[in-house]
């Protein structure tokens, strides 16, 4: 059976919007734009792409957010030249692109996330370390945990009693990943994790069960469930407010990236360009707030607009 | 225009050799749609065979997926269906807890489902007027048209949560339910006459409705006297302590109702078709001589019916295996080996839909799902043949006993 | 004791059955209450989602105000009482939609006639008081008149969105796809019109902005241009209720999705899911014919025939998601793979059949439903008794003639049974779409007025794993749920619809076809 391969389709997300460097460029930028890539940021690209509609009403973006693992292929094939990821490239990704043409892709930070580790709205517990987030979720305890924690007592609170239920996200998610990554460092996921196939999902889980924890992204924060400050290393409580993430304080953050391809020299085509000024602009970060996600701070923000030659250096 | 002679030899050729080529046509067509429709097996063998051969896929083989494995951190061996571990060890494919939670979920949908749908099978077998029979038919084919997508999330969004603020209610409705029916029934017999005719037994499935919405107002105000005066005001906390079963807010008993809910149509239809197609001269010869219908159901028909009743459960339990979107919503997905039906599970369905879509064609996890596909396939496939041969042999008894047809 | 009773004169009556008489009858009513209580739940919370509640004014006891509608009441942790859940809006002032408040911290609840429900596009909705309307150009409004120029300039703003909406798809779309095709033409001059006139419309929709205040205190200056549409619900009669009521349901069947499926309507998917079930039955009802009128006139009806019956019966209890893995397999990876090397190289890598799309999916969906449809209809022809079939041939028919004249109609009845059999199962389908081409959002219906008009390789939305998408992975699964009752219950009433239509159909051929098969 001969099957010809690609990226994941899974819940491909269709937009009227954006872009297409087309032959009457500058005024009337029109036609189509697809672009392939994470389903963390498909409300964020939505919004961007209905935002640029509304300056130039020709243009249409087809988003397929499959998921952060389909744009990396999709960019090397040509498919796209936007592809938006909220984790970085792997080594073999990023090879991958290279053998193709010859220079990396060119990577733009447009906004910040944060995991957030949630309990029950009238949970009382004050923070968590990483060496007890990872007795609480992991089988391997590999950030230096004595032992497992499963027990609500065994974190030194009297109510809520019993065990700690878990609640985190499928297997094939980019969340899953990189808490496994950075909060179990890079250990085994207890088997008793409920798997849910969205963060919301996980939210709406946690917020009805007074001994549940669970992971989710920032955005899906609702007032049902109190997010959890964690230590660092030091010791210092890092709550996930957005001014301690865009800091980098907090410690499950991760930037959310747009990567492009762009032949080092040349400038971007109109089209992209287009987006990319509105992304990096006031108004493209005041969407990422309003989607719940963390603005970049203005130093990153002209940083990037330099590099990109859309300002002065 | 009128036929000549040397024309009609022509014609008759003509519509030969139509006839010829539509029935070559007809042949062609059948065989090749059969065909098509057989071919899901031979894909689905040829896409997993690769698996077998151990230079294609290091690291999977019978033990592994089907055995427990050593693991680093844990005493003991262990199932872990864990597809996207990176770094070291690579990812565990133990297909067992997936198995495991896919028979568990099937068998509690059956423990809730059976009783429901062999009482009303029973129940419109025997008791039911013609007019309320044919009524109820097509409602309970409303039931069987439901969504398993909309079943999931009420069963997943609306009864979990409720049911884990109401344990104390749900275990008080459990022990009130049978005695209550008993109770409506010897209350019923000591009515005068006049009311007895006015509410018959063969419409009890309809006034009993209100008597039943009593139980639960009842089972309302007692549950949670009953938590307190039993388990010190929390049932959740004492099932933890006193018998060491954790409670997931998505567990077995959930998916269970759930899933029993979708299958009671399936299976009520098929047990009552076999229940009213004994022959009518055993149930009479047997109520002559003095037996009461339920008598006459326990002795006679059940008996005489019980393979086609066996070939509904048997039904029923393929659709329960194979139903995706209830136990996708409402199970948690958690791949454990636990028989503690409070505790969440993960089914080989569901994790087909959540995770092929992401599996790199070709690779070990995307033929795995192949497999959990192939399982669920020949599972369901043996089990409804051999419900299918029960039923044949059915028919021929009921025709050797002179029913009908 | 049976003698006894007979000769006490309650012979007549019916004996007494044993307790399992009555545990039966139980789970008879037991299953319908149950289909009752789920069904009512669909009802009510579905459609009471478009009832516009009253706001309630909450004064707490530390002298805080909210207003907000009632959701829903939890009980305290600990038994110390319980506390409810208010949707308050106002995210831009809040930072969250919801508030908990423990029932014993209320102090007042009040409904004042002034609280404003905004509904805008961004932010979610804002709840509280209009201060004052300040248009473009002249004096502010404050008051009621604020509120009456507030209704009259959003009727005007609806308008212009729709003549700008219009605009856009009429115009503009079809002449960016021209120029997509062929390059630069007169096409050019054209679009930038339409485009000016757009900017135009856009220009005098801006301008106006309401100054708002939230209960609280916090000041807001809100552009017109953003607010949907504005109510004061506690000034509402029950009849005015009922007109908004009326135009809420409206909108939401025929708008589509906004905010990542958390609001809007859901025209997309009720589009896709009676196209893909109608493509569906399109291939379904020949094939299925084809194989059972084979199996069941042409074959030689030996053991193997026999078998393969068996084998095609067996087949219906296949579970779904088994038949999607098949389609995604062949139809998608394989037949969608080749189709694009060949004839679609041009637009590769990017898959233009070799993704999920409407034609996979409803060939997938007619592959599991065919063993229905070929069991109904080989029944149907089973029933036809031998002696027409013989007499035709007796009177020189050849057997296509026989075919096709007397025994297809007379089975008329039976294959559309099984059509529309396989039509119910099929609506309610979702885990074989999710493999094979079912999108989470695609608001442009894959039928327009592009050549060839209907996008079979398009990805479309549908009703059930809407409900899906937003249950699991929407932005707030509480603020999802009104609309996934209310999704959950048009995909009922559609399935519902459907199947009454088949058996109303069924009905009518069969009293025209019961004179035929009655000589």
């Amino acid at each position: 059976m001969t099957r010809v391969h690609r990226s994941p389709f899974w819940a491909a997300l269709l937009i009227l919007a954006v872009l297409f460097a087309g032959p009457a460029a500058a005024k009337h930028r029109s036609g189509t734009l697809d672009t392939v890539g994470s389903d963390t940021m498909a409300g964020l690209m939505l919004r961007w792409g209905e935002r640029l509609a509304r300056q130039h009403p020709g243009m249409r973006v087809q988003l397929q957010a499959s998921g952060s693992a389909s744009a990396p292929p999709a960019l090397t094939a040509g498919t796209t030249l936007l592809g938006p990821m909220s984790r970085p490239m792997t080594e073999a990704e990023h090879q991958a692109f290279v053998d193709r043409y010859g220079y990396p892709p060119r990577e733009v930070v447009v906004a910040r996330d944060a995991l957030v580790v949630v309990v029950h709205r009238h949970n009382p517990l004050p923070s968590l370390s990483r060496p007890q987030l990872d007795a609480i979720f992991s089988e391997t305890y590999r950030c230096g945990a004595a032992g497992g924690i499963v027990r609500w007592a065994s974190l030194g609170l009297e109510r809520p009693a019993g065990r700690i239920v878990l609640h985190g996200r499928n297997a094939v998610s980019g969340t899953h990943g990189l808490f496994r990554r950075e909060a179990l460092c890079g250990g085994r996921f207890r088997p008793s994790v409920s798997e849910h196939p969205g963060s919301a999902a996980v939210v709406a889980a946690v917020a009805e069960d007074p001994q549940a924890i669970g992971y989710a992204g920032l955005n899906h924060l609702t007032p049902s469930v109190r997010p959890v400050p964690l230590r660092d290393a030091e010791g210092v409580r890092r709550a996930p407010v957005p001014a301690a993430v865009r800091r980098g304080d907090y410690p499950l953050a991760r930037d959310l990236r747009l990567y492009v391809n762009l032949p080092p020299g040349e400038s971007l085509p109109a089209a992209e360009r287009a987006f990319i000024e509105l992304v990096l602009s006031a108004e493209g970060q005041a969407i990422v707030e309003e989607l719940g996600f963390v603005s970049l701070p203005e130093a990153v923000l002209s940083r990037q607009r330099r590099q990109l030659g859309f300002e002065p250096r | 225009m009128k036929p000549s002679a040397p024309n009609l030899p022509m014609r008759q050729r003509l519509r030969q050799g139509r006839d010829r080529l539509a029935t070559a046509l007809i042949t062609a067509g059948g065989i090749g749609v059969i065909a098509a429709v057989m071919g899901i097996a031979v894909f689905l063998v040829v896409e997993v065979m690769p698996l077998f051969w151990p230079a294609q896929s290091p690291g999977v083989g019978l033990e592994t997926l089907w055995l427990p494995q050593d693991l680093a951190g844990l005493e003991a061996p262990a199932y872990r269906w864990q597809p996207t571990l990176g770094d070291d060890g690579g990812p565990l494919f133990s297909l067992t807890p997936l198995a495991w939670g896919t028979l568990e979920a099937a068998a509690w949908s059956l423990v809730i489902a059976v009783p429901l749908a062999l009482g009303a099978a029973a129940h419109s077998a025997l008791f039911m007027p013609r007019r309320l029979r044919a009524r109820l038919r097509p409602t309970l084919e409303l039931m069987e048209a439901l969504p398993g997508v909309v079943i999931g999330f009420v069963a997943g969004l609306v009864l979990a949560p409720w049911l884990e603020r109401h344990l104390g209610l749900a275990l008080a409705l459990l022990l009130l339910l049978p005695p209550g029916l008993l109770l409506a029934g010897g209350l019923w017999r000591q009515l005068p006459a006049r009311l007895q005719q006015r509410l018959p037994l063969g419409w009890a499935a309809l006034w009993l409705m209100p008597w039943l919405v009593m139980t639960w107002l009842l089972a309302h105000w007692l549950g949670p006297r009953l938590e307190s005066l039993w388990f010190g005001g929390d049932l959740r906390s004492w099932l933890e302590i006193t018998l060491g079963l954790d409670y997931a807010n998505r567990n077995a008993v959930i998916v269970g109702m759930a899933m029993g809910f979708a299958v009671v149509p399936s299976i009520y239809a098929l047990a009552e078709d076999a229940l009213s197609g004994v022959p009518r001269s055993l149930a009479e010869g047997a109520q002559a001589l003095g037996a009461t219908r339920w008598q006459t159901l326990w002795r006679v028909m059940l008996p005489a019916a019980s393979p086609g009743v066996l070939s509904a459960v048997m039904i029923g339990a393929g659709r329960a295996v194979g139903e995706t979107m209830i136990v996708l919503m409402a199970s948690g997905n958690t791949a454990l080996m636990t028989a503690n039906p409070l505790d969440g599970l993960r089914s080989l369905a569901a994790s087909i839909a959540i995770e092929l879509p992401e599996a790199a064609p070709g690779g070990t996890h995307y033929r795995l799902l192949l497999l959990a596909a192939l399982l669920l396939f020949a599972f369901t496939f043996l089990v409804n043949t051999l419900a299918e041969v029960v039923r044949t042999r059915l028919r021929r008894r009921y025709r050797r006993l002179g029913g009908p047809s | 004791m049976r003698w006894w009773r007979r000769e006490s004169g309650r012979a007549r009556l019916p004996r007494g059955e044993g307790p399992w008489a009555w545990l039966s009858a139980g789970s008879v009513s037991l299953s319908l209450l149950l289909l009752a209580l789920l069904l009512g739940l669909l009802v009510s919370r579905g459609l009471g989602h478009f009832w516009s509640a009253d706001v309630a004014l909450v004064t707490l006891q530390d002298g805080r105000q909210l207003a907000g509608r009632a959701v829903r009441e939890a009980p305290l942790p600990g038994g110390s009482g319980r506390e409810r859940l208010y949707r308050t809006g106002n995210r831009d002032l809040d930072g969250a939609i919801w508030d908990w408040v423990a029932l014993t911290a209320i102090r007042d609840v009040d409904y004042p006639q002034e609280l404003v429900v905004l509904e805008r596009r961004r932010w979610s909705e804002f709840i509280g008081r209009l201060v004052a309307l300040a248009p473009e150009a002249g004096p502010r409004l404050e008051g009621e008149a604020a509120w009456s120029a507030l209704e009259e300039r959003l009727l005007e703003l609806e308008a212009r969105r729709e003549a700008i909406r219009e605009l856009r798809e009429q115009t503009i779309l079809p002449l960016v796809r021209r120029l997509e095709r062929e390059g630069e033409s007169e096409a050019t001059q054209a679009l930038a019109m339409a485009e000016a006139r757009v900017a135009e419309l856009r220009a005098s929709l801006a301008g106006a902005s309401l100054v708002l205040e939230s209960v609280s205190g916090k000041r807001l200056i809100q552009p017109l241009e953003e607010v949907v549409r504005a109510r004061r619900p506690n000034a509402m009669t029950a009849f005015d209720k009922l007109v908004a009521w009326g135009q809420d349901v409206w909108r939401f069947l025929s708008e589509g999705p906004r905010a990542a499926n958390t609001a809007g309507g859901v025209w997309p998917a009720i589009f896709g899911t009676i196209l893909m079930v109608m493509l569906m039955s399109l291939l379904v009802t020949p094939f299925g014919v084809l194989a059972a009128v084979y199996l069941n006139e042409v074959a030689h009806q030996g053991r193997l025939t026999r078998l393969v019956r068996i084998g095609v019966r067996n087949l219906a209890g296949v579970p779904s998601i088994v038949y999607g893995v098949f389609g995604l397999g062949v139809f998608v990876y394989g037949i969608g793979g080749r189709l694009d090397s060949w004839f679609f190289e041009a637009s590769l890598p990017s898959p233009t059949f070799g993704t999920g799309g409407l034609l996979w999916a409803s060939l997938t969906l007619a592959l599991l439903t065919l063993p229905v449809v070929i069991v109904a209809t080989e029944e149907g022809l089973a029933r036809i008794p031998h002696r027409q079939r013989e007499g035709a041939l007796a009177l020189g028919a050849t057997r296509l003639e026989m075919l096709t004249r007397v025994v297809l109609p007379m089975a008329t009845p039976a294959m559309l049974t099984g059509v529309i059999l396989a039509v119910a199962r099929a609506a309610g389908e979702v885990a074989p779409l999710m493999l094979v081409g079912v999108a989470k959002l695609a608001p442009q219906v894959p039928v327009d007025g592009d050549f060839p008009f209907l996008h079979l390789e398009r990805k479309f939305m549908h009703l059930g794993y809407h409900i899906f998408d937003a249950a699991f992975h929407g932005g707030d699964v509480q603020a999802a749920m009104p609309l996934i009752y209310a999704t959950a219950l048009l995909l009922v009433l559609v399935i519902l619809m459907l199947n009454l239509t088949a058996i109303f159909l069924r009905h009518h051929l069969r009293s025209r076809h019961g004179t035929l098969s009655s000589y």
